[in-house]
């Protein structure tokens, strides 16, 4: 069947129907043309938007780096925070507010580098956030030097004799840490993106994204539209996300990224055991009432 | 009324309940009315054989110090005990194992060392505990029931803090009070020949006895502290075990985080949705914290900071008392980024400033430290806390309420520098904050007019701290107009300034002290117009530089006589004294 | 370098501190260490009675002040008891299980009230007066205008009730074979000092007539607190009852000591005793007289303080030999009354 056509004037009308244009800022972004964050910025809008949640009930909270940013092109609140920061902010905020909806948005350097020592705690303590971690696998933001996840022999302007440090696994250690909810989309499938970012935020505990994108200005050669295009791959048929060890497995195959969710579980979250402690607090004061 | 002023100070090791004897004493002391200042001093190790040293000073009159000879010493151990006796005073008592079960080395038992003066108590401590526990784990009750025989003191503040402490502990209470009983009975049948006299209590005072760092906490209590955050680290760890008890009771939460970065930033992200948090660190904390700070003061957003210091650098000597962090908490990160600073001189002080922390921090939008050092943390004081809370609920600047519209600018210029909060979850107020300088918006901007115009908002709006409603900034003590000698003291060795101070006054010599709690902003009319009325300006501080000397040399382009010490002990009254009466001599010899 | 000599000294007696201040004089490398179970510092026990004129603060009966221990190194060992001694190794324990090593040791420890057999059974109703604790207890029990028993009364008793005398109780004396001690009288004389007793204004009761003390009691309800009784069945009625049956010498914790003792510590004219390293001065000894051919024992402040000052030179290489100072015997004024020189310490 061939492609129907797409008429402007309808799209547009159905875009601003569609009510997701409330929760875009009037700021421009400030990435590079054809840069694959722009899905990003595409695809919570809607996901939000779908989901029904208020722009003043959400928080955007991010790190330091280009993704980083993100908080300024959406309208909602938003916490730009330090480089590696975004995630015990973003704790903070969640604590405090439970009615918030709490989103942290942020790079392979500012999540797995810097700020690599938040990562478990946010996971095992399984807090009531999301987690969208654009991996571009460079530093874009200071213009071009090696990430956690850049490849071996990746060549950078701080690795000129070619980067020969092994690239972390970060779906392999959300795995082990403890994250509830797992997953990864591709900014060249915005759609897919989309739909995993509702999942994602839907999901009541800590929710991992881990979106694999390129960066066309500083990577000419490795994570290109062409190569990662190449290599992502469908869930393989039958994948049982309530496996860890098969989501674990699965996340191993780095040669071969399949987008989708990798696990999903439910346990209690923060807030459930912040609720449990005041209870058993209680009970402790209650108990000292009747022997006093 | 007899004036009752008397230090017990009781030695032993670690495992040897030291620390427990001198806590029921001093709670006992305190629910018998009379006033008291205790600081222990313990190891590092958690177990074992390290060696403690509880003092607590007992008195009818308010103090401000410990005192440098005991009257009494109590050595549960020979090892721990001998090098104590030169603290005892002439005519005091020095209580001691009578017998050792093996066989000592000539000189290995307490009684070869005891001074002529002193007067020596041996006591079957072991035998008694033995004879009427079964055990010899009520030593430490034994010789607190032998103090309050000897020196006649009623048996019953003591039963009522033992009940009080082994409540769920079976029938530990009615061991406990047995060794107390078997050493109370023997004191009191002891033929007295020390002057140690302790009289009556007199006016009733109704206090609670708490350190500081348990006022901390109940400052933070009262103050309505909705969350919290930390990482253990010695000596501020008391305060977040104190309100891990606590809040969950008001139905508050607590987090223990993942290091000190954690904490403080999730303490900022708590404060920016509105609530009241708090962190507490120290040193090595803080330096971790430092550029957290640093976007607190940029985004403008409420946090407190607790700070006790001990001694550094690096990991330092953790179990020590030390004030050199002063520079890092006033400075400390990158940038122009003002904060405010105070640091309470005594317990009362850290339950004040812990409540007016939250009010400061909501009111100027801006992060507060709390500066303590481990020996006010660990310092035990007899206060008397309101019954009601003195500090305001909330201190926040009227909120941008409901519907802002999109003209809502959260960084606003205004009179007073401070701009209406919006908080997430308020229609219409949505916005950005950012570490990246940004203009009333909060958009990011680098123009130079617009960094200048920032850069003094975020000096400016601090001023008004110097006139928070009932916050003590600094307090004059002693004599009145001109003084030969003035003392400039902050934190937790004011107690010895002010000792001092009377000390040199009751010697002829004309001085005053001044006590700055606010360290930033600094009061610099009030700090320069004591300068002025001084002679000479001794400036008395726990840190090798003379951080305080230092700032109070800038701030009023005055100078000033440092004294300074690094013992990982607090200051000592005489050595104070000493440094006056130089300055008082060298200044009438100018004079002639 | 050797190590100093370390001379130990057993009592802090009149006798012993003259011995530590003149060891440290005639060998001021040495180390002195005095043990004494006394919990005071040195006190004159002739100045005890001022307790029963309202002196009752320890300080002002102390002898030296804190820094004259100090200043001569003389480690004072106070509360502190000897319980054996060995001659042959030079060791002393302590009874807190302290083992002191001494290269000379003096035995200087004195003495202390005697109790007859026959009424020790009776002492916990009895007031001692041998410490200074002692005689604060015994102040204490004491009424204004009240009424003291002296059982025996030696010369350290007498001295003690005339100075109740003085402050205007009422004394009595209850006469038997120690009273005097420990002045040696002719039976012909001892009427002459009897009545001198009671010319002084003492009451004196003849216990030897009334067949000696048989008891001590609790008063009963309305009487006196205390009584004593008489094997002829009479009794007395007073507020304390304080005996006074002379003295003898504390020295239990030499008997493993190797040293030869029969009452006291057997010593040679140099207070030397059998072993070269231990010498004893004062009330503990006994001392052999060339001249009878026997052992004495010689009791005085100033004989004790020679003593201490004797033995602390012979211990440093002096060889000289006893010579009493003090002489012994108990005279009767002109206006007949009772004159000891063991009275005559102001």
């Amino acid at each position: 069947m061939a492609p129907q056509p797409i008429y402007l004037e309808e799209k547009l009308k159905e875009i601003q129907e569609s009510g997701r244009l409330v929760y875009r800022s009037k700021a421009m972004p400030t990435w590079c043309p054809g840069c694959g964050y722009f899905s990003m910025v595409d695809g919570l809008p809607g996901a939000l938007n779908d989901l029904g949640i208020a722009p003043k009930d959400t928080v955007v909270v991010s790190g330091i780096g280009c993704s980083s940013r993100f908080p300024f092109f959406v309208n909602t609140y938003g916490f730009h925070s330090l480089h590696g920061r975004a995630l015990p902010v973003a704790t903070g905020i969640k604590t405090a507010n439970d009615a918030l909806t709490v989103i942290v948005v942020g790079g392979d350097g500012d999540g797995f580098a810097i700020g690599g020592g938040h990562v478990p705690h946010a996971a095992r303590r399984n807090i009531d956030i999301t987690y969208l971690l654009f991996d571009n696998g460079i530093y874009g933001l200071t213009k071009g030097q090696t990430s956690p996840t850049s490849a071996i022999n990746f060549h950078t302007t701080t690795s000129p004799y070619d980067n020969l440090d092994q690239p972390l696994n970060p779906l392999l250690m959300l795995l082990t840490y403890g994250a509830t909810w797992v997953g990864q989309a591709y900014a060249g499938q915005p759609q897919q993106l989309e739909e995993l970012m509702k999942e994602a935020i839907a999901h009541r505990g800590f929710s991992y994204l881990h979106i694999l994108s390129p960066c066309v200005t500083f990577d000419k050669t490795d994570r290109t539209y062409v190569n990662l295009g190449e290599l992502v791959c469908d869930m393989p048929p039958g994948h049982d996300t309530s496996n860890l060890s098969a989501a674990m497995a699965l996340a191993m195959d780095t040669a071969h990224p399949a987008l989708g969710v990798y696990y999903k579980t439910e346990r209690a979250t923060l807030a459930d055991n912040f609720e449990e402690i005041v209870r058993r607090a209680a009970g402790d004061a209650a108990a000292k009432r009747a022997t006093g | 009324m007899n004036k009752t002023d008397i230090q017990i100070a009781i030695c032993g090791s670690a495992g040897e309940g030291t620390i427990a004897a001198g806590d029921i004493l001093r709670s006992a002391l305190a629910g018998a009315g009379y006033r008291i200042i205790a600081f222990d001093a313990y190891p590092a190790e958690i177990r074992g054989f390290g060696k403690c040293v509880a003092r607590l000073r007992v008195t009818t009159e308010q103090a401000y110090s410990l005192k440098e000879k005991s009257d009494v010493l109590v050595c549960l151990n020979d090892d721990h005990g001998i090098p104590h006796i030169g603290e005892v005073r002439d005519y005091g008592a020095v209580i001691y194992e009578e017998k050792s079960i093996v066989p000592l080395a000539e000189g290995a038992h307490v009684s070869a060392h005891i001074l002529p003066g002193q007067v020596p108590y041996p006591v079957p401590i072991r035998e008694l505990s033995e004879r009427t526990t079964g055990a010899v784990r009520s030593r430490n009750m034994v010789v607190v029931g032998y103090i309050a025989g000897l020196f006649g003191l009623s048996r019953e503040p003591f039963y009522k803090i033992v009940d009080a402490k082994f409540k769920n502990k079976g029938s530990v209470a009615v061991q406990n009070r047995k060794a107390f009983d078997a050493g109370y009975d023997l004191g009191a049948a002891t033929f007295k020949l020390d002057d140690v006299q302790f009289g009556a209590p007199g006016e009733m005072f109704h206090a609670t006895m708490l350190n500081g760092n348990a006022a901390v906490a109940r400052g933070c209590l009262d103050a309505g502290i909705d969350t919290f955050f930390g990482y253990p680290i010695t000596p501020a760890t008391t305060i977040m075990e104190k309100l891990a008890s606590e809040m969950p009771k008001r139905g508050k939460r607590l987090l223990q985080t993942e290091d000190e970065i954690a904490a403080i930033a999730t303490t900022i992200g708590a404060g920016y949705t509105g609530a009241r948090a708090a962190t507490a660190t120290s040193g090595p904390g803080l330096a971790l914290m430092s550029e957290m700070l640093g976007l607190g003061v940029m985004a403008e957003v409420p946090s407190v900071v607790f700070v006790s210091q001990r001694g550094g650098p690096a990991t330092g000597i953790p179990t020590k008392t030390e004030q050199a962090d002063l520079n890092i908490a006033l400075h400390g990160g990158h940038g122009d980024a003002p904060r405010i600073v105070i640091a309470p001189t005594n317990v009362d002080g850290c339950y004040r400033c812990a409540g007016k922390a939250f009010e400061m921090a909501e009111r100027y939008q801006t992060p507060v430290i709390v500066l303590l050092d481990l020996y006010l943390s660990n310092r035990y004081e007899t206060v008397a806390l309101p019954a009601k809370s003195p500090f305001e609920a909330d201190s926040d600047k009227p909120l941008a309420k409901q519907d802002l519209g999109a003209g809502y600018k959260r960084f606003a210029y205004t009179d007073d520098h401070v701009s209406p909060r919006a908080l997430p979850g308020m229609a219409g107020g949505m916005h950005v904050v950012t570490g990246l300088e940004h203009n009333e918006l909060g958009r990011v901007n680098e123009q130079p007019d617009v960094h200048e115009a920032m850069s003094r908002k975020r000096h400016e709006k601090l001023k008004a701290a110097l006139s928070h409603p009932d916050f003590t900034v600094y307090k004059r003590f002693g004599d009145e107009g001109q003084v030969d000698v003035g003392i400039l003291g902050w934190g937790s060795s004011f107690g010895e300034c002010l000792e001092a101070m009377f000390l040199a006054r009751r010697e002829g010599i004309r001085c005053a002290a001044l006590k700055v709690v606010m360290l930033s902003p600094f009061p610099v009319d009030a700090v320069t117009a004591f300068l002025d009325d001084c002679g000479a300006v001794l400036v008395p501080e726990l840190n090798y530089q003379g951080q305080f000397a230092q700032l109070v040399q800038a701030e009023t382009c005055r100078p000033v006589h440092r004294y300074n010490r690094v013992t990982g002990t607090p200051l000592r009254v005489e050595d104070i004294y000493a440094e006056v009466r130089r300055l008082a001599l060298a200044a009438t010899r100018k004079a002639a | 370098m050797s190590t100093p000599r370390h001379h130990v000294v057993i009592g802090s007696g009149v006798a012993g501190n003259q011995a530590a201040e003149t060891l440290r004089q005639r060998d001021p490398e040495s180390r002195v260490t005095m043990i004494t179970v006394s919990k005071l510092p040195f006190f004159n026990r002739y100045d005890l009675p001022r307790v029963f004129r309202g002196e009752r603060d320890w300080r002002k009966f102390v002898i030296y002040p804190a820094e004259y221990y100090l200043d001569n190194r003389i480690a004072l060992r106070r509360a502190t008891k000897v319980v054996n001694v060995d001659g042959a190794r030079r060791t002393l324990t302590l009874e807190h299980n302290e083992t002191v090593r001494f290269d000379t040791l003096l035995v200087a420890s004195g003495a202390s009230a005697y109790m007859p057999a026959e009424l020790a059974e009776y002492q916990p109703l009895m007031h001692g007066f041998g410490a200074f604790r002692d005689a604060i207890a015994a102040a204490d029990a004491l009424p204004k205008d009240g009424h003291v028993i002296l059982m025996g009364g030696d010369t350290i008793g007498l001295d003690l009730g005339r100075t109740l005398l003085d402050v205007g109780y009422r004394v009595t004396v209850i006469a038997e074979k120690h009273t005097f001690w420990p002045h040696e009288i002719k039976a012909e004389e001892r009427p002459l000092y009897i009545e001198a007793l009671a010319k002084m204004g003492f009451e004196v009761i003849d216990g030897h007539a009334r067949g000696e003390i048989a008891a001590v009691r609790a008063g009963a309800p309305g009487l006196a607190p205390r009584r004593v009784v008489f094997h002829d069945g009479s009794e007395i009625h007073g507020d304390i009852v304080m005996p006074f049956f002379g003295v003898a010498p504390a020295l239990d914790f030499m008997l493993g000591s190797g040293v030869d003792i029969e009452r006291g510590l057997l010593v040679q004219p140099s207070l030397r005793t059998t072993n070269e390293a231990i010498y004893a001065a004062g009330d503990v000894c006994q001392i052999w007289s060339d001249a009878d051919k026997r052992y004495h024992f010689y009791h005085g402040w100033k004989n004790v303080r020679a003593m201490g000052e004797l033995a602390a030179r012979n211990i440093t290489g002096a060889d000289e030999p006893w010579v009493p100072i003090q002489d012994e015997s108990l005279q009767l004024s002109a206006d007949g009354r009772i004159r000891s020189p063991f009275w005559e310490y102001a």
